[in-house]
Order: C-alpha cells, then structure tokens, then sequence
C-alpha cells in the first residue's frame, strides 16, 4: 500500500485532475439536474392532462433505462450520425436527463403532501399559477425535499464514476491507470473507495446541515 | 348602495346540480349569512363569485361591474375580494408577518418597509402582532384564522368572504370568530359568511339565507326564519343539527358573548324555543 502511495504523489498532477474532473462533473450535474427537475416537476403540476403524460413517460423512461446506455448511446453511437460530442458534453447531457427524473419525481412525491386549500387561498389572493409555483409550492417542496434531494448529489458523485467509460478522466479513470501501471490493483480500488467514502461524508455533513436549516416548520420526523 | 348582485346563478357538474338559481344582494357595510347543510352548495357558491369555480349561467354583479363576462382580469378581481377559508390555508413556510405581508409585496409590488408596517397594522387590528413572527404550527386554530382574516383584511378588500370560519374550532374559538364578525361590521367591513354552523349564523347578526340544494329556501332575521312559521327544510335542518348538538358533549356553545344575547340555558336548543 506504502508503495501505492508513493506512486500517487509521483503522479499527483494526473490524480489532483482526476479528482478535479469528478467534483466539476458532480457539481454540474448537481445544478442542471435540480434546475431540469424543478422544470419537469412545474410542467407536470401544470398545464392540462397530455403534459402530464409526456413529464410523465419523461420520468418513467429516464428512471427505467440505465443511464451507461444513454451514455453510451450518445458516446459511440451519435458519431454514426455525425455528431461527434466530447465525453464531458456526453456526461453533463446524460447525467442531467436521467437526474432530473429522479428529482422530479421526489418534488412530486412531496407535492403531494401540501395542503391543495393552501394552494386554493393563493389562488384566491390573486397570485398567478406561475406565482403560486415560485411563492408557495416550489419552497415547501424543495424543504420538503432536501433528504432526498442531497441523496441523489451523493448519488451523483458516485455515480460520475461511471464517465470512466465513456473516456472522460475523472478520478476512477485515474487510479485504473496508475493500477495498470503498478499492477497494484488491490491497492487502487481500496484508495479509489476510501477517498470515495470520504467525499460522501462531506457531502452528508452538509446534507444534515441544511436538513436542520431548513426543516419546514411543524414538519415533525420519526428518530 | 349594492355592492355584489347574485342573479340567477346556476352550475352543474358532471351532469349534477349544484347551483339551481341562486340570487340575492349584498349591500356596502352588509354582513350576510348563507346557511345550509353540507353539501348544498354553499361553499361552490362563494367560490364562483370570485371564478375558483365557473357558473354555467347566471349573472354576477359586483362593484358594478359585471364579473362573469369574458374580458374580465379574474386575478383583479380576486385582489378585491378577501378570501378566509376554514382551515385557515396559512402558508405554513412562512410567519404569520410572512403570511400578510405576501400579496402585498408580490401584487402590489410594496417595498418591504411598508408592507411590514401595513401587515403589522393588519395583524394589531385581529391582536395578533404578539405572534407575528411565529409560523402557523405554532399558533392555535383561533389564532390561525385571526392570522388568515389579517391576510384578507391586508389588501384591502372591498369584501370578506368567509367558508366555514368555525368549522375547523372548538367552541369557544367559535365564539372569538363571532366577536370579530361583530367587530369588523363595526368597521363597516362587507361581508359574505357561509356557514353549517347554526350558533354562528344566529350570533353574527347579519340576514340568514338557507341554502339547500342549490337553492334558497328562505331569507330572513335568524328570529324570523327559525320561527314557528319556517321553511319545512329550515326546520328539518335545524332539528337535524339541534341531534347533533346534543349527541355531543355538553359544550354551552350559545352561553352569551361579549354583546350577543344569551341562547337559553340548552345551548343551540335555546333557538327551537324562540
């Protein structure tokens, strides 16, 4: 393992790049896929019962087929077509499509939970349906939402690992090279879970922070 | 003057009748109670004057102004007419300061300054300013809709609409609904109340029309419609409730109030006997 190591700090620029790759690409489709739910949870509550379809099989297909085809799909089959994208273009479209399903979907899981009166007397006051969105049900969703919200960005730093395959240099790809390098294949992966392990428990810190913060008042949680 | 004129309203739904005709007039500074059984229409009433619902047919006049027409800005018209709902609908994200202050900063564009100091007004007028930073969870149900009329009572409102305001209190939060009834026709507030809540209908003190059915039954002084000549349905309704009232627990729902007269000793039985 002592030897591992050494090997990492001879090769830090290409390791510090790797893991640079897989923090942009996390965070990145960390926003675009919140910002591409959000759009998705706010066509499905609006607008007439055809919409409501379409957000839906939208949700439906993204969640039910595993995102390395799409990956994969765009990667090496939209070449064929003449549309050649680099793997992080390929990462950013893939990830923020099948990311933004599972986050509408949990908006719509609490959307449920508000009080329709509320959602009436906003109505009543003269608020816009735009404006009901924005005012009144996009805040007690996303509150209600931050556990499972802050899941998929876990989710999502551990599942760029992935990019790997479609040629994009994060991280994993990094410690696969120096492992075939080494063959200190043992050694890799152990390193590659732990600093894994390690980015995930930040990111929890954070999650139980703004879970704390933002917490909607009366919303009381079984321990 | 006349401030909203209901003519002939009628809506039906899914091939059912919920409205069957339905007029009468509120005036300015009036305070009117529609009374009915559950399921007569009362509450669809209320919410197809300020279009929540769309009316099949009929007319709808207020502040002389056509409201059912095509051409008309329903978001305006909603801005005029406040809107309390019985179970209070507070934004639970937000203070009850939040709660007041929301339209006024994102209808009419207030800066925030000002609306805190209009909504606090609002507030001190229902007593609540002690509790203008609390979140709805943490305020009791009398303290909730004193909260909501604020909330309606902030923008302005040429008129107050009121669906159940009781319905979701115990008794004795009953009674604080009653006395802000009685303060705001004080104030000459205009308002329409519908209620199934027979000690409310009697102590606000404004003309009582039965609705049922659809339709209005009978209009008049709590005394005159509850009297020994009453409608046949007014009288059926009332004994219905009058079971109710009494299968329950002994709660004097009718003691006297602050300035209503006392009910009898029976609590709502205390109307048979008028």
């Amino acid at each position: 393992m002592a030897s591992f190591l050494a090997l990492m700090l001879e090769y830090w620029p290409q390791v510090l790049s790797g893991l640079g790759n897989t923090l942009l690409l996390a965070a990145v489709i960390s926003v675009t896929g919140l910002a591409g739910g959000v759009v998705v949870f706010y066509l499905a509550i609006s607008g007439g019962p055809l919409r409501r379809r379409l957000t839906e099989g939208y949700i439906s297909f993204f969640i039910g087929t595993p995102l390395i085809v799409l990956l994969f799909l765009m990667y090496y089959g939209l070449p064929q077509w003449g549309l050649k994208l680099t793997p992080f273009t390929v990462a950013v479209i893939g990830f923020t499509l099948n990311v933004a399903a599972y986050n509408a979907r949990y908006l719509m899981t609490a959307f449920r939970g508000l009080d329709p009166d509320e959602l009436q007397a906003a109505r009543a006051q003269g608020f816009s349906d735009l404006q009901v969105f924005q005012l009144v049900i996009l805040p007690q969703v996303m509150r209600l939402s931050v556990p499972a919200l802050t899941n998929q960005v876990i989710l999502n730093l551990k599942d760029s690992s992935i990019a790997f395959l479609i040629q994009y240099a994060e991280f994993f790809a990094q410690m696969q090279d120096l492992a075939i390098r080494s063959f200190r294949f043992l050694d890799a992966y152990l390193v590659a879970g732990a600093v894994y392990l390690a980015l995930v428990s930040v990111v929890v810190v954070a999650a139980r922070w703004l879970e704390r913060r933002y917490v909607l008042p009366g919303v009381r949680r079984a321990r | 003057m006349t401030l909203l004129s209901v003519q002939d309203l009628k809506l039906e739904y899914d091939g059912r009748i919920i409205l069957d005709g339905v007029s009468f007039d509120l005036a300015q500074g009036e305070l009117k109670v529609i009374m009915g059984p559950s399921g007569s229409g009362k509450s669809t009433l209320l919410r197809c004057l300020n279009r929540l619902a769309t009316p099949t047919g009929g007319r709808v006049v207020f502040e002389g102004r056509d409201v059912l027409g095509p051409g008309v800005d329903e978001r305006a018209l909603r801005q005029r007419i406040g809107f309390v709902f019985q179970n209070f609908a507070l934004y639970r994200h937000l203070t009850a300061l939040q709660n007041v202050t929301l339209a006024l900063r994102h209808l009419r564009r207030m800066p925030a300054a000002e609306a805190d100091e209009r909504a606090l007004r609002q507030l001190a007028r229902m007593d609540m300013q002690a509790h203008a930073h609390k979140y709805p969870a943490q305020l009791s149900g009398g303290q909730k809709q004193r909260v909501a009329i604020a909330r309606a009572l902030a923008m302005d409102p040429a008129v107050l609409f009121f669906d159940e305001p009781t319905s979701a209190l115990d008794p004795l939060m009953s009674r604080e609904v009653v006395n802000i009834l009685h303060q705001l026709r004080d104030e000459r507030v205009s308002m329409l109340c519908v209620t199934h809540d027979l000690y409310l209908a009697r102590a606000a003190g404004g003309r009582v029309m039965f609705l049922d059915e659809g339709r209005i039954h009978a209009e008049g002084e709590v005394d005159e419609l509850f009297g020994p000549n009453a409608d046949p349905r007014v009288r059926a309704f009332f004994h219905q409730e009058l079971r109710q009232a009494q299968t329950a627990p002994p709660i004097d729902v009718a003691q006297p109030m602050d300035q209503a007269q006392p009910a009898g000793p029976s609590g709502p039985a205390g109307l048979a006997e008028r």
